[in-house]
This record gives C-alpha cells, sequence and structure tokens, in this order.
C-alpha cells in the first residue's frame, strides 16, 4: 500500500490547479431551465478548448486517457478552485451516456455522439423510474415495440433530471412483451425533440425545478438506437450505474471536504463549544470519506456494492454538514442563500440514485451475505 | 386530589371542534396555492380568546387546552402569525395595555412573528401585519410594524415569507418574564409536536399504500422501524408536553424543568419526523408537489421562535437526596 505521486503526478497537478484558477467561473451558475444549459455547456466547452473534458476517457474517443491518480488530482483541484458543481446537466452525459456508448454501443453511436458529449454540443437525461418503479427498477412497464426498423414507445418517466433541457435520453424500456424483472428491457438513445414526448416539470423542495416527468405517446425510436443488445438493456443499465457509483461522484465526494473547511469558517467558533465539537467531528468524517474516496478508486476489483458503502456514508455526511450550517446560521436559515438552498437540495441525497435503505440492503446482502427480505 | 393524564370531556370537545374547523377551512391543500393564511376563522372560532383571562373576554379554558389547540395548530401548518398573536395579547395584557390585547384575541389586530438578524429584523409572513412580537431569546417584544419599511426577502426554499425591516423600532413593551417565556415556548413546542405527529401520520399512511417489489413498502422492516421510531419519540414528545402544560397552569414549581425539556426535545423530533417522512416518501418527498416539504420548512420557523436553553440551570424535580451524596 502506497500513496505516492510521482514528479509528473505533481506536475499535472499544477498544471491543473494554474488552468482552474484563471478559467473557472467564479458565480455560482443558474439552478435550472435554459440558463442553467448555457452556463454549463459554456463551461464544458472552454474545458474542452483546453483538453480538460473527459480527462479520463480513451484517447481513441477524444478523452485524454489519463490513469486514476491524475484524475483524483484533477478533481481536488477542481473542488478547491471551486469550479462549477459537477452534478449539472452534463453529468449524465459525461458520467453514464458517454461510458456506456464506449462500453456497449456501435460504432456508429459512438462516432455520432460522443464527441458531442465532450464538447459539451449534446445534453443527455437519464429515463429510468417510473411512477411506480423506483426502488424496484426491474419493474418498469414504458413499453417498446418492435415496429419495422423502429421502436414505438408508450409509457411514462419520472424525476428525470434536465429532461426539460436534454438533447438526448438514456431510455430503459420493455422491449420483449409479456417479457418480467430484468429480462427482455432494452437501453436506448431517445431524442427528446421526437413526435409524442411530452415534458412536465416539476419543482423539488428547494424550489429549483430540475425534474420532470416524460410522457411517451407512440414515440418512434430507430432500432438503430438500442444500445448493447434487444432486450438485453439491464446488462447496460448495470453497466451504467457501476460508473456512476465509482467514479463520477468522485467529484462530489471530494467537495465536501472544501464545504466543512467553508462551514468552519462560518461559525467562528471557539473549539471547546458545543458546535465545535460538532465540526470537528464533521471534519474528520470528511477525511474518512476522502480516504474512503481514495481506497475505492485504488482497489482492483471493485464491486457495485463497494460503491453502495462510500455513497451511503457521502449521502449522510453530506446532509449531516448542511444541517449544522442550518444551526450555525441562526435566523438567517430562514432566507434563501447558497447555504439553506444545498441544504433543502441535500435531503435527495438518501434518496436519488439508489435511497439508503436501498444502499443498506445491498451492504448486508450483497457484501455482507445476509438473507434477502423479499424474493426478487 | 387524583391523577389523570386523559382528556376530559371539554377537553375532547374542544379538540374535536377545531379539528373540525381546521379540517374544513385550513386543509393543507390550501398551500399549493401559496397564499398568506387567512385566520378570521380561526379567531370568531375563539381560538385567540383562549389566551383571555375569562372576565376580559376570554373563553375561560386554560394554557393546557389552549395547548391541544396549538398542536392541531402545528398539525395544519397554519401561518406563525396565530403564534405570535396569543404571545402578543398576553405581553400586551402585562404592559397594562388591554385595549391591544383585546383586539389581538378579536383578531381585529393582526400580528406577525419577528426574529432579529444582525442588525434588522425578519417579519415572517408579516406582510400585512401592525404588530410584531419579537422572539430574542430570554425576553419578548412587542412592537408596532404600521409605518415600518418593508422589504421582501426570499425565504428558505422559496416559500417562507419574509420581510426584512430596519432602523429604529417603535416599541410597545418587553418581557423577559420566565412564566410568559414559558408559556410562549409550551404553545410554540405544542405546534412542533403536531408537526411531528402529522409527518408520522402522513409517512405511515403512505407506507401501507406505496408498494415495491410487489408489496407495500411498510412491509420492509426498514421503513416499519422508521415508523417505530417515529412513533416512539412523537409520544415522548406527547407526554411531556402534557405534563409541562398541566405544571404551567397550576403554576407548579418543576414547570421551568418541564419546559427546558421540551424546548430541547421538541425540535429534535419535529426534524427527525419530519425528515424520515419524507425519506419514506422517496422522490415525491423530495419535491414540492408533496406536503412533506411544508412541514420541514415550518419546523424550521417555530425553532427560531423558542427562547434560549436552560435545561441545566433549573433543579430536577427528581433528583437524589444531597444527604445521600454526602454520605457516599
Ligand atoms: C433529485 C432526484 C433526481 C433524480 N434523478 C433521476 C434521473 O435523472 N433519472 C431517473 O431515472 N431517476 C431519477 N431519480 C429517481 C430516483 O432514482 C428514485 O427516486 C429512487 O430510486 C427511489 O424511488 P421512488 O422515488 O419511487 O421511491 P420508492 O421506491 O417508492 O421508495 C419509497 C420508500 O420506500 C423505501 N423502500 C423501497 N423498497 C424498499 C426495500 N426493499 N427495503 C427497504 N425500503 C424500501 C425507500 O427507501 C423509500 O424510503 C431522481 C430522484 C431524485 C430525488
Amino acid at each position: 500500500m502506497q500513496l505516492d505521486f510521482t514528479q509528473d503526478d505533481e506536475a499535472f497537478r499544477v498544471s491543473a490547479r494554474e488552468w482552474l484558477l484563471a478559467n473557472a467561473p467564479r458565480k455560482r451558475g443558474p439552478l435550472d431551465g435554459q440558463s442553467a444549459r448555457a452556463f454549463a455547456q459554456a463551461w464544458l466547452s472552454q474545458c474542452h478548448k483546453d483538453g480538460w473534458s473527459g480527462i479520463g476517457w480513451p484517447k481513441e474517443y477524444g478523452g485524454r486517457g489519463l490513469p486514476t491518480e491524475k484524475i483524483i488530482l484533477w478533481y481536488e483541484e477542481y473542488v478547491r478552485a471551486r469550479a462549477p458543481s459537477v452534478l449539472d446537466c452534463t453529468f449524465v452525459s459525461l458520467n453514464h451516456a458517454g461510458p456506456t456508448l464506449i462500453a456497449c454501443g456501435t460504432d456508429e453511436q459512438k462516432a455520432y455522439h460522443l464527441r458531442r458529449i465532450l464538447v459539451g454540443d449534446s445534453i443527455w437525461c437519464q429515463g429510468f423510474s417510473e411512477p411506480g418503479s423506483g426502488s424496484d427498477l426491474a419493474s418498469l412497464t414504458t413499453t417498446g415495440l418492435v415496429d419495422g426498423d423502429h421502436l414505438v414507445v408508450n409509457g411514462q418517466k419520472i424525476w428525470t433530471s434536465y429532461a426539460d433541457i436534454a438533447d438526448f435520453q438514456e431510455l430503459l424500456i420493455r422491449t420483449e412483451p409479456g417479457s418480467k424483472r430484468h429480462k427482455g428491457l432494452s437501453w436506448v438513445i431517445c431524442d427528446m425533440k421526437s413526435e409524442g414526448i411530452t415534458v412536465r416539470p416539476i419543482k423539488n423542495m428547494a424550489g429549483a425545478t430540475h425534474f420532470a416527468q416524460v410522457f411517451y405517446d407512440n414515440v418512434r425510436i430507430p432500432l438503430s438506437n438500442v444500445v448493447g443488445m434487444l432486450h438485453d438493456g439491464w446488462r447496460v443499465a448495470m453497466t451504467t450505474l457501476g460508473f456512476e457509483r465509482k467514479t463520477a461522484a468522485m467529484g462530489l465526494q471530494l467537495e465536501l471536504s472544501i464545504k466543512i473547511e467553508d462551514l468552519i469558517a462560518l461559525a467562528e467558533c471557539p473549539p471547546g463549544s458545543a458546535i465545535g465539537k460538532q465540526l470537528a467531528e464533521l471534519r474528520a468524517e470528511a477525511a474518512a470519506l476522502r480516504a474512503m474516496t481514495y481506497r475505492t478508486l485504488f482497489k482492483d476489483p471493485v464491486t457495485a456494492s463497494d460503491g453502495s458503502l462510500m455513497r451511503l456514508y457521502f449521502a449522510e455526511l453530506s446532509q449531516r454538514i448542511h444541517r449544522a450550517a442550518m444551526d450555525i446560521l441562526g435566523a438567517d436559515a430562514l432566507t434563501d442563500s447558497t447555504w439553506t438552498h444545498d441544504y433543502l437540495e441535500s435531503y435527495s441525497e438518501t434518496i436519488a440514485g439508489g435511497t439508503a435503505e436501498i444502499q443498506r440492503n445491498i451492504i448486508a446482502e450483497r457484501i455482507l451475505g445476509l438473507p434477502r427480505e423479499q424474493p426478487a | 386530589m387524583t391523577c389523570d393524564m386523559n382528556y376530559n370531556e371539554d377537553q375532547r370537545q374542544i379538540l374535536d371542534a377545531a379539528n373540525a374547523l381546521l379540517n374544513t377551512s385550513y386543509p393543507l391543500s390550501r398551500l399549493q396555492e401559496e397564499k398568506p393564511d387567512d385566520l378570521t376563522a380561526l379567531a370568531e372560532f375563539g381560538a385567540f380568546a383562549l389566551a383571555l383571562p375569562e372576565e376580559r373576554g376570554g373563553t375561560g379554558f386554560t394554557i393546557v387546552e389552549e395547548a391541544l389547540v396549538h398542536g392541531l395548530l402545528g398539525r395544519h401548518l397554519i401561518s406563525s402569525r396565530a403564534l405570535a398573536n396569543p404571545i402578543a395579547a398576553r405581553l400586551a395584557a402585562r404592559l397594562g395595555r388591554h385595549e391591544i390585547a383585546e383586539q389581538v384575541a378579536a383578531g381585529t389586530l393582526s400580528v406577525c412573528a419577528a426574529v432579529p438578524a444582525d442588525d434588522s429584523l425578519l417579519l415572517i409572513d408579516g406582510a400585512k401585519a401592525t404588530l410584531g412580537v419579537v422572539f430574542g431569546g430570554r425576553q419578548v417584544i412587542l412592537i408596532a410594524l404600521e409605518e415600518l419599511p418593508r422589504e421582501g426577502v426570499p425565504g428558505l426554499g422559496h416559500s417562507v415569507v419574509l420581510s426584512r425591516v430596519r432602523g429604529p423600532l417603535s416599541m410597545i413593551g418587553e418581557c423577559t418574564d420566565s412564566s410568559l417565556l414559558d408559556t410562549s415556548d409550551l404553545l410554540v413546542t405544542a405546534q412542533l409536536l403536531g408537526i411531528a405527529e402529522a409527518s408520522r401520520d402522513m409517512a405511515v399512511s403512505y407506507a401501507k399504500v406505496r408498494e415495491q417489489f410487489g408489496r407495500s413498502i411498510g412491509s420492509f422492516q426498514a421503513i416499519k422501524h422508521h415508523c417505530a421510531n417515529m412513533s416512539v419519540d412523537a409520544e415522548a414528545l406527547s407526554a411531556l408536553l402534557d405534563m409541562a402544560a398541566i405544571a404551567v397552569r397550576d403554576e407548579r414549581g418543576d414547570a421551568a424543568f418541564q419546559v427546558a425539556a421540551l424546548r430541547l426535545l421538541a425540535p429534535r423530533v419535529a426534524f427527525a419526523n419530519v425528515r424520515t417522512c419524507i425519506q419514506i416518501h422517496g422522490g415525491i418527498g423530495f419535491s414540492a408537489e408533496a406536503d412533506a416539504h411544508h412541514y420541514l420548512k415550518q419546523v424550521h420557523v417555530l425553532r427560531q421562535l423558542l427562547s434560549g436553553n436552560t435545561m441545566l440551570d433549573l433543579p430536577a424535580p427528581l433528583a437524589p437526596y444531597t444527604s445521600i451524596n454526602e454520605r457516599n
């Protein structure tokens, strides 16, 4: 076990720092809508211009093929420079759609989409969850029936982040009539401008509108948009979720180390006080989260269940840090601010992308080998 | 005298009547309209006259019944003006300003809650209020708001309605007397209890109907235990509230101690229950389309109205005899 960055790594760190400090927007971007899209696109295109987009993607697809050491250094510098949150509307394209296409897409799909993603030209969303299928994703019922060289899609998705401003959607649908659970699903590329799609934006509890319900009424999608094999979508979807749980969250996790330092500065409290003790504990936990991030990244092999340990620790720590902020703010906790907004947003951490209860089930059943509570 | 922790007939009646009124005039669905609550129906019901002695137009009920009613007001997420009102009435009466007290209790003068923030005051849902009660730690202050210019301030999650006032305040009077602060805290914590219970109920109903993996989510132990935890905490808080209300009504020696315990527990329990309620609802709980988030924001508001922590400054009603301590 060792944690030695090479001279080359250190030189990389310095170049990343200098570029970020010179280029990262100082102000937070807009929260939702077209202005959020424009802001995220401008930032990604700027990153791309100077070679900072998709640094971990293979070179043949326009990335830099950098090793994990350099990626982690990039994100450490990224959060220290307070560059825009990685969880903006480019998150799905850069961290799910792109890597999924690289792993399972056809040459045509790769040729068309990957460059557009890296440059920031196309924004993607993820259409997995449905009103009746959240934690139980495999029960989904939106259907796609083969009609000639097309699929005809009917049904609805919900909680689709950025559906209102996305160009494409990773859409998981039931394509084999009468199939059950994980079988008979397909992962398809859906053009959000297709006829028959209606998007109903939904406001969240923080007052922002970045998720939506999406209705499909006889939407025709070419069969050439299926990624992986027809009816083999579950396997493709699991590739994507694996990405999400490993590298994609790195920027978010490291960002908590910055937030806790900001909070300590905000509190200006004597070390012995009650809040001082709480902040000390949170700082220690943020240090542990960073260590977990390093371990998961440099461990081989890493499974999706390892990701669950980190994801759960992250989610609950993030919520604790934001709750502490509300205590520190006093009466200002009643006003709208970056802290109070992020506090309300933090409620989603234990829901989105697999709830805390589901993560605990995964840890108990898949890592610890405890018996399952419900039949599969 | 005997001991009896059950509601008597009068108490049950007032609870039923208040509940009926709240269900018809203040259903939770009204919150989607984002309009300030009109408190006229509550005033006509006599909810605010509970604060006055009978000889001045009061109803003859005590703080125990008033706390029960405030539990329901919390449940229905009635504007914090309904809390500022009885505190203003009591404060005015203490200051000898009975004309103000009576108008406030009748609901003809509108009062809002206010909290100090740096060099200004934040008025909560007080755009049209003529009086304000400043909840400032171990003191409450009654102020006249009429002429003060107000500046709208975006509130927490864009749903807490706030305005800011600055400059010299026109003070009607203030009070640092623990008995008024205890009364105020009792009503605030009663509302917090109402929210803790309502969020438990909302979560439990949802856990019964929402199905995943072919069965109701309430059948999963994780959800069951969440619900059980919410229930235990709410029960403990509710028992403490009743005991504290009796102690305050009867001016017992342990009243301040019981209220101090409430001040600590009520926000903690309310926060925990509301958080769990949101969590049990999954995605819809995080959206603004379910009502759970309104509970959360109201807990943040109510918490600001509590006076300071005194838990370790007060003698406990049940403590070891000092003589035995000395012997050891
Ligand atoms: C901010 C946000 C953004 C999102 N973005 C997207 C997106 O872009 N694309 C997308 O497809 N989805 C998205 N989602 C949806 C998200 O993945 C789901 O909300 C999540 O999987 C939970 O599903 P649900 O909301 O239906 O809750 P449910 O599954 O109904 O869960 C309700 C409660 O039951 C519990 N529960 C369910 N099953 C079990 C069990 N077996 N054991 C114990 N407890 C259980 C849950 O933990 C939860 O507390 C987003 C959600 C949020 C909040």
